[in-house]
C-alpha cells in the first residue's frame, strides 16, 4: 500500500503556480424578520485571502457552521459575493460573461458534504456521468464514452458494464462517493472542491477514498481544497492547512509546521480534543475551553475567540481584531499572542 | 480491589437477532457472548451495519416488530432477564437497572416542553417519590453531567447540541442504573462539544461507578471511555479485548486492518484500508464472515472458527488462534 503520510507532505506542488486567488472575500447572508425587515447579516464568510497552486491540497478544518461549505460554495458561484475577488488563472471572476462561467465552472469538480443526497435517485450511472457534459456542451458520443470509462476506471469502479446501468441506491456508499468523484472529474477539471467528502463513510472506505483522490491529484496536477472537521486526516493529505472560527481564517501553516505546533489557541483547542485510539487517554481529563462559537448575526467586538479563550489579553483582544501574524514563513496565525513575534 | 475481583454485572451468551425481511432473516446478532465486570466500560465497535445497535436493542428489548429469532441468555445482576415476560422487563430493568441514550437522541427532547419538564415526568412514573424529590434528583444529575441548574427551566431549543446530548445523559442517569448503553452519543457532535462530553461521562464514570456499554464506530474517541473493547464483524464478535491491549495488538486480521485505517493526528503511519465490502447478512458465508477479505485465510476458515479464550483475558474468534488459547466450541 503507498503510504499517505510519506511521500506527499514533501512533494512541492509540481508548477508554482496559483491556480485560485481568493482577496478579502465576504459573504454574508441578508436575514429578514417577517418577510421584509432587514434583521441583520450571518457573516458567514468574513474576509479570506489565500492561493491555490496547482498540484496542492488545502485542508480547511474547523466545526460546523464556522464557514467552510460558505467558502466552498462563494467560489462554485453557488453564493454571491458580498465583498473581495476571487481570480481562477489570473482572470476576475466578476469580469467574466456567461460562456466565461461556463468554463470556469467545468474547471472545478465539486464534491459535495453528504454523497447520499448528492446523486439523483432516478439516474442510472451512465446518466450520471454524461449529464454533465451535455450542459457543458461536450456533445461526441464517442468522447462521452471514452471520458465515461476514464472515469469509472480511476475511481475503480469495475467492472464498468456491470455499474453503467446501476441506479445509486444499489451502490455502497463508498461506491456513491466514488461516482460523485467521477461525476466530479468527467470535465477533466483543474481543481477540485472536496466538502466534507468521508465524513459520512467508515474508516476504512475514508481511506480508500482519500488514496482515490490522491493518486488523481498525481495524475492530473489537481488544486484541491478539501474540507473537513476531522483533523486526523488532514496529515495525510495536505500540504497546507488552514483552520477557521466564526467565518475567519484564524490559522494558515504548512502541514508539517502545524503539526509540530499549533499557534492559534483555537486550533490548540482542536487537536487537544483529537483522539487518537491509545490507552492512556483513560487516565486524562480533556483541556478544552467550554462555550459555543459565536453567532456570526452578532459576533463578539475583537478576536471572535475571546469569550472562550484562556489566553485572552485583555483591553486587546476583546477590542481589536487580530490580523495575520506570520511568525514563520510558513505559518501564520490571527491572533494577539504573536503580535511582537514577527 | 483488582479489577478481576469485581462483579460481573452482564453475563451475555449466545445472543442471537434476527430481524425478518422479504429476502429472508437478517443475522443482525448472531450468537454473541460476552462478560461485563461493574465500574467498567465497553466500547463496541465495527462499521456502519456490522449489528452494534442491534445488539443494544437486543440487551434492552427494544425491538422492532420484524424479529424472526431472538434467542440467548442474558445474565443481568445475576439473573436471567431473558427470561423475565415483557411486563416484568419493563417493570424492573428498563430504566430502573439499564438506561440506554440511543443513537441520535439529542433531537428527541420535546421542543415545547421544559426540560426540568421531561426529565421529571419518567421519574414519577417509574419511582414512587414525590414530585419535589424527583426535581432534586434531576437537579442533581444535571450537576454531574456539568450544566448549570438553572438551564433547567429552558426549552430543548435554547440549549445548543452538546448540552442537549448532556440533558438525555443526565436523563438516564436520574434513576441511577446499574448499567447504561450509550449509542453514538458524541457522533452528531463538533469536535470541541465531543470531547467536552467526553469529559463529562469519564466524570460520572468515576463519581457513580456505573458500568457503561459505548458504541461507536470511532476508535479514538472509544479509547477515551473504554476499558474493553469489542469488535464486531458482520453480526459476530469477533474479538473482545482488553482496552490496554487493543490498540497496539489486536489479535483479529480483521481489527487489525480495522486500526490500520484509522488515522492519527499524533503519530505518522501507513494508512490501509480494506478491499472489499463486509458480506450481506442475509444467508452470510457459511464459514469465516471475514474469510473474502482476509489476507491470512486458509482451508479451515471455510468452517465457523471457534472462540478461542487467549491467555491475557481476550477472546477472539479466528482459526488462527486455534492453538494459541483454550478453544471454546461454539
Ligand atoms: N428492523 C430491521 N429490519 C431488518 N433489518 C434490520 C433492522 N434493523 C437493522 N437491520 C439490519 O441489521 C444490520 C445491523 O444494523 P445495526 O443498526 O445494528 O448496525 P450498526 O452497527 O448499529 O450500524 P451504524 O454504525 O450504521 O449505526 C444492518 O444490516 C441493518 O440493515
Ligand atoms: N444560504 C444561507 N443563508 C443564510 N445563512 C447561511 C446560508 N448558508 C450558510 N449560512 C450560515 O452561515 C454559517 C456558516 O455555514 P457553513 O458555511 O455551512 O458552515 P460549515 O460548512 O463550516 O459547517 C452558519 O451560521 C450558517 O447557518
Ligand atoms: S487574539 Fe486573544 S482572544 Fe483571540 S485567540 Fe489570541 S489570545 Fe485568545
Ligand atoms: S478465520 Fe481465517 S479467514 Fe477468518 S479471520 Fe481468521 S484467518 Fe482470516
Ligand atoms: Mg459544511
Ligand atoms: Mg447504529
Amino acid at each position: 500500500m503507498p503510504s499517505l503520510a510519506r511521500t506527499l507532505p514533501e512533494e512541492q506542488p509540481t508548477q508554482q503556480k496559483a491556480v485560485l486567488r481568493v482577496e478579502d472575500l465576504h459573504t454574508w447572508f441578508e436575514v429578514r424578520r417577517m418577510g421584509f425587515f432587514k434583521a441583520g447579516d450571518v457573516r458567514a464568510l468574513d474576509g479570506a485571502s489565500f492561493e491555490l497552486y496547482a498540484g496542492e491540497t488545502i485542508s480547511i478544518v474547523g466545526e460546523s457552521g464556522c464557514g467552510k461549505s460558505t467558502l466552498a460554495k462563494t467560489i462554485l458561484g453557488i453564493n454571491h459575493i458580498t465583498k473581495g475577488s476571487i481570480f481562477f488563472d489570473d482572470e476576475d471572476l466578476s469580469t467574466l460573461d456567461k460562456e466565461g462561467w461556463k468554463r470556469y465552472r467545468s474547471n472545478i469538480g465539486y464534491i459535495q458534504q453528504d454523497p447520499y443526497g448528492a446523486l439523483p435517485p432516478f439516474m442510472t450511472v451512465k446518466r450520471i456521468l454524461e449529464e454533465p457534459m451535455k450542459i457543458n456542451g461536450v456533445r461526441d458520443k464517442a468522447e462521452q464514452t471514452r471520458r465515461i470509462r476514464q472515469v469509472l476506471e480511476e475511481v475503480k469502479l469495475a467492472p464498468i458494464e456491470d455499474f453503467l446501468p446501476k441506479f445509486p441506491h444499489m451502490l455502497s456508499g463508498g461506491q456513491q462517493q466514488r461516482l460523485v468523484i467521477a461525476r466530479a472529474m468527467v470535465l477533466e477539471p483543474k481543481m477540485l472542491i472536496a466538502d466534507e467528502p468521508v465524513s459520512m463513510l467508515d474508516a476504512s472506505v475514508r481511506v480508500e477514498i482519500l488514496q482515490l483522490l490522491q493518486a488523481l491529484q498525481r495524475r492530473h496536477n489537481l488544486a484541491i481544497l478539501y474540507i473537513t472537521h476531522d483533523l486526523s486526516t488532514v496529515r495525510y493529505f495536505s500540504e497546507r492547512i488552514f483552520a477557521m472560527y466564526g467565518g475567519k481564517i484564524i490559522e494558515k501553516s504548512s502541514t508539517a509546521a502545524l503539526l509540530e505546533q499549533p499557534l492559534h489557541p483555537y486550533t490548540a483547542a482542536l487537536f487537544e480534543a483529537t483522539s487518537d485510539p491509545d490507552a492512556e487517554n483513560l487516565k486524562t481529563f480533556k483541556d478544552v475551553p467550554a462555550g459555543e462559537p459565536p453567532s456570526l448575526m452578532n459576533p463578539p467586538p475583537g478576536c471572535r475567540f475571546h469569550p472562550r479563550c484562556r489566553k485572552m489579553i485583555k483591553g486587546l483582544c476583546d477590542v481589536q481584531i487580530p490580523p495575520e501574524f506570520w511568525v514563520q514563513e510558513d505559518h501564520a496565525a490571527a491572533c494577539w499572542l504573536y503580535k511582537d513575534e514577527v | 480491589m483488582s479489577t478481576r475481583d469485581k462483579k460481573i454485572v452482564l453475563d451475555v451468551q449466545n445472543l442471537k437477532l434476527y430481524f425478518r425481511t422479504q429476502a429472508g432473516p437478517v443475522q443482525a446478532v448472531d450468537d454473541v457472548s460476552f462478560q461485563l465486570r461493574a465500574g467498567h466500560t465497553l466500547a463496541v465497535v465495527g462499521e456502519s451495519g456490522c449489528g452494534k445497535t442491534s445488539l443494544a436493542k437486543a440487551i434492552l428489548r427494544l425491538l422492532p416488530r420484524n424479529i424472526s429469532t431472538y434467542t440467548g441468555s442474558i445474565i443481568f445482576d445475576g439473573q436471567d432477564i431473558m427470561k423475565y415476560d415483557d411486563e416484568k422487563f419493563r417493570r424492573e430493568i428498563r430504566w430502573h437497572n439499564i438506561a440506554s441514550v440511543p443513537q441520535a437522541s439529542m433531537n428527541s427532547l420535546n421542543p415545547v416542553i421544559r426540560i426540568e419538564d421531561q426529565l421529571v415526568e419518567p421519574l414519577l412514573i417509574h419511582e414512587r417519590i414525590s414530585r419535589q424529590q424527583a426535581r432534586t434528583r434531576v437537579a442533581e444529575v444535571f450537576e454531574i453531567v456539568g450544566l448549570p441548574v438553572d438551564f433547567l427551566q429552558r426549552y430543548p431549543f435554547e440549549l445548543s447540541g452538546g448540552m442537549r446530548q448532556r440533558a438525555i445523559i443526565a436523563m438516564a442517569l436520574a434513576s441511577n442504573p446499574k448499567l447504561i448503553v450509550l449509542d453514538e452519543p458524541s457522533s452528531a457532535l463538533d469536535l470541541l462539544s465531543q470531547a467536552n462530553l467526553m469529559n463529562v461521562l469519564k466524570r460520572v464514570k468515576q463519581q457513580t461507578d456505573a458500568t457503561f456499554i459505548l458504541i461507536t464506530h470511532d476508535i479514538g474517541t472509544a479509547s477515551e471511555l473504554a476499558d474493553e473493547i469489542a469488535v464486531m464483524y458482520a453480526g459476530k464478535m469477533v474479538e473482545y479485548s482488553s482496552a490496554q491491549y487493543f490498540y497496539t495488538d489486536a489479535h483479529h486480521p480483521y481489527s487489525q486492518k480495522l486500526m490500520a485505517s484509522v488515522p492519527t493526528l499524533r503519530e505518522d503511519k501507513e494508512l490501509e484500508f480494506i478491499p472489499g465490502q463486509p458480506p450481506s447478512l442475509i444467508n452470510p458465508p457459511t464459514g469465516c464472515r471475514f474469510a473474502e477479505r482476509c489476507e491470512k485465510r486458509f482451508e479451515k476458515c471455510s468452517m465457523q472458527p471457534d472462540t478461542t479464550y487467549l491467555e491475557n483475558g481476550s477472546t477472539v474468534q479466528c482459526w488462527l488462534f486455534e492453538e494459541t488459547g483454550e478453544v471454546k466450541h461454539a
